[in-house]
């Protein structure tokens, strides 16, 4: 009993961190405030009783333990405090000694087992135990592991240990796609893991490419291209690994994304004014989503493609604003400040995150549409801009020149300190999660 | 006679060669056999800029004189055609601002075409804020990107 209502504790934990301010309530009513970190041990890696696994295994404990420092709640307890040290004879109950992990303060402890051992091709047992009662949480087995594979071994476990606590592991599931900047008016684009891994350039064209939008089944991606003379929506194919670049009669194409449905929609020109159209499967102009005698740009849906959040300049200066799609109702969605822009509804639809420009440079918001309130997750320095939700609806990407030159950052619908994805060299910007961009 | 006739060949072959050669050292985008008054009006037209407010597009009255010099040439030389590239300064976003700079170029558009220019003469094209003309920060480099540029594409 003890160890389900414990058990029972560690879900609802995490459950509060995963969850809105709107649900916040349940953190506090339940088990009050003060903790708000979930504290994880790896025990050594095995390869038999007592007998650690010292090529692979210590690698993917690395980069397990890397992966996991994106965690905001989640803190990694040092080897060094485990007395007795973190070697057991076993890989789950009763051969572990849980007491030591716990007295280290951990809350969850990994244990991997490699039964044919750990150089060549072989196979890990991965198993996550809670510490106050020994119950396990998950376990599962990985095959046909190599050196080479071991990365993204790391990012399958981290996922599965993210879903079994919080119910989802989108983002060691997911790829970022986001330009990169060589010079005025160059730009290509490029994808990361969040984690910074798996780091590659997919397009190689003269121009600027900006607003990559990955579709839903993660083959495509379309982004605005500007060279010298013209605009284009170039879209780059997963598995041809080529780039089109598809011209509009207006010459203008701002800012596309991909709707839950597999269409796109952008903002092209209507006439005098940019306006949101709805293209087919052909890329053709299906119909005009959101226009009218002022700037609308920036589309973002949610999950169920009903709800578009989007920029408008018809208030004046530039505000977000909500679209319903079934009944064709707009809703001002930024109340304050007078420059908004940049909107990302996150897929379950509950927040958008969008920039405010301030006198210190642009600062992300989120606001949330269900309980109207507004908070501010980044505080610079520099310019932050560009925010993209992930699947999650936890983790927001975005654009900062916080370290001088423009890099890619992590920070949560919470806020708090923002984690620089390394990309290399060059100005990065434009940040967009998807789950495709698989290496060939 | 023949000898006379082949060595005339030769000089005017020779002839016609360095004009081909001389022509092709041109600066781009002048042309030998263009006229002057020509030339002046494809200087004059990609010389004068046109600037804005912040977040504006907005025609200012400097803008307006500006513009009227150029309608004036292009109705004189109907077979220059123009690119009206709209720009920002770097202090909005990236996509407000592609749209910011398109309208900014339309409103000049829609000027010179009240003036009486054929708008089949103008295209348009926004650069947002990824063309400055200027670098750096501040208001004196941001009034200097917040701005129309005019490049003659035909004539």
């Amino acid at each position: 009993m003890k160890k389900l209502v414990y058990g029972l504790f560690l879900q609802v934990l995490l459950w509060a961190f995963w969850l809105s301010p709107a649900h916040a309530a349940l953190r506090v009513d339940i088990y009050g405030p003060g903790q708000n970190v979930v504290s994880l041990a790896l025990a050594a890696p095995l390869r038999g009783p007592h007998t650690e696994a010292s090529s692979m295994g210590r690698g993917l404990q690395t980069l397990v333990e890397q992966n996991l420092s994106f965690l905001p709640f989640m803190r990694l307890t040092d080897p060094k405090a485990v007395l007795g040290g973190t070697l057991m004879d076993g890989y789950e109950p009763p051969s572990l000694d849980f007491k030591r992990f716990q007295l280290a303060g951990a809350d969850l402890l990994v244990t991997a087992f490699w039964p044919e051992g750990d150089s060549g091709t072989k196979t890990v047992q991965m198993r996550v135990f809670e510490t106050n009662g020994g119950g396990r949480l998950f376990g599962k087995e990985y095959s046909k592991v190599s050196t080479k594979e071991l990365p993204e071994v790391a990012d399958r476990f981290c996922a599965d240990l993210l879903e079994a606590l919080t119910g989802n592991g989108a983002f060691f599931r997911s790829t970022i796609a986001f330009t990169k900047s060589s010079g005025k008016m160059s730009g290509n684009v490029w994808l990361t893991k969040p984690t910074g891994r798996d780091l590659r350039q997919i397009t190689n064209i003269q121009g600027k490419a900006m607003s990559p939008s990955w579709s839903p089944d993660g083959r495509f991606i379309v982004f605005t291209h500007i060279d010298a003379k013209s605009h284009a929506l170039g879209v780059w194919d997963s598995s041809s690994h080529k780039v089109s670049r598809i011209r509009f009669p207006s010459n203008v194409v701002i800012g596309p994304s991909f709707t839950p449905g597999n269409k796109v929609a952008v903002a092209l020109s209507n006439g005098n004014y940019p306006a949101i159209f709805l293209l087919n499967h052909a890329f053709k102009k299906e119909r005009l989503l959101e226009g009218g005698n002022c700037i609308n740009v920036s589309p973002s849906f949610d999950s169920s493609g009903s709800r578009m959040a989007f920029t408008s300049s018809r208030l004046g200066g530039p505000q977000i604003f909500m679209k319903d799609l079934g009944s064709g109702s707009v809703t001002r969605v930024s109340m304050n400040g007078g420059y908004n822009t940049e909107p990302n509804i996150s897929p379950d639809g509950t927040l958008v995150v969008y920039s405010r420009m301030t006198e210190y440079g642009n600062r992300i918001f989120v606001q949330d549409m269900v309980t109207g309130e507004e908070r501010q997750v980044t505080f610079g320095p520099g310019s932050d801009e560009q925010p993209s939700f992930c699947a999650d609806s936890y983790f927001i990407a975005f654009a900062s020149s916080r370290g001088g030159g423009r890099g890619i950052y992590l920070t949560t619908r919470h806020g708090g300190d923002a984690k620089k994805i390394p990309t290399g060299g060059g100005s990065a910007s434009f940040p967009r999660w998807g789950l495709g961009g698989e290496k060939k | 006679m023949k000898r006379f006739t082949l060595v005339l060949a030769l000089v005017l072959s020779l002839a016609a060669g360095f004009g081909c050669a001389k022509k092709q050292q041109s600066e781009p985008g002048y042309d030998d056999g263009m006229s002057a008054e020509m030339n002046a009006a494809i200087q004059q037209i990609t010389d004068g800029r046109v600037y804005f407010a912040f977040d504006k597009y907005t025609i200012l009255p400097e803008g307006k004189e500006v513009l009227r010099n150029k309608a004036e040439l292009m109705k004189k030389f109907p077979s220059i055609r123009v690119r009206i590239e709209g720009n920002c300064d770097e202090r909005g976003t990236q996509e407000y601002n592609l749209a910011l700079g398109e309208r900014r170029a339309n409103a000049a558009r829609e000027f010179l075409t009240s003036l009486g220019v054929n708008a089949g003469q103008m295209e348009t094209i926004s650069y947002g804020k990824e063309n400055p003309a200027v670098q750096g920060s501040g208001e004196a480099v941001w009034q200097q990107n917040r701005r129309d540029d005019f490049r003659v594409t035909a004539h």
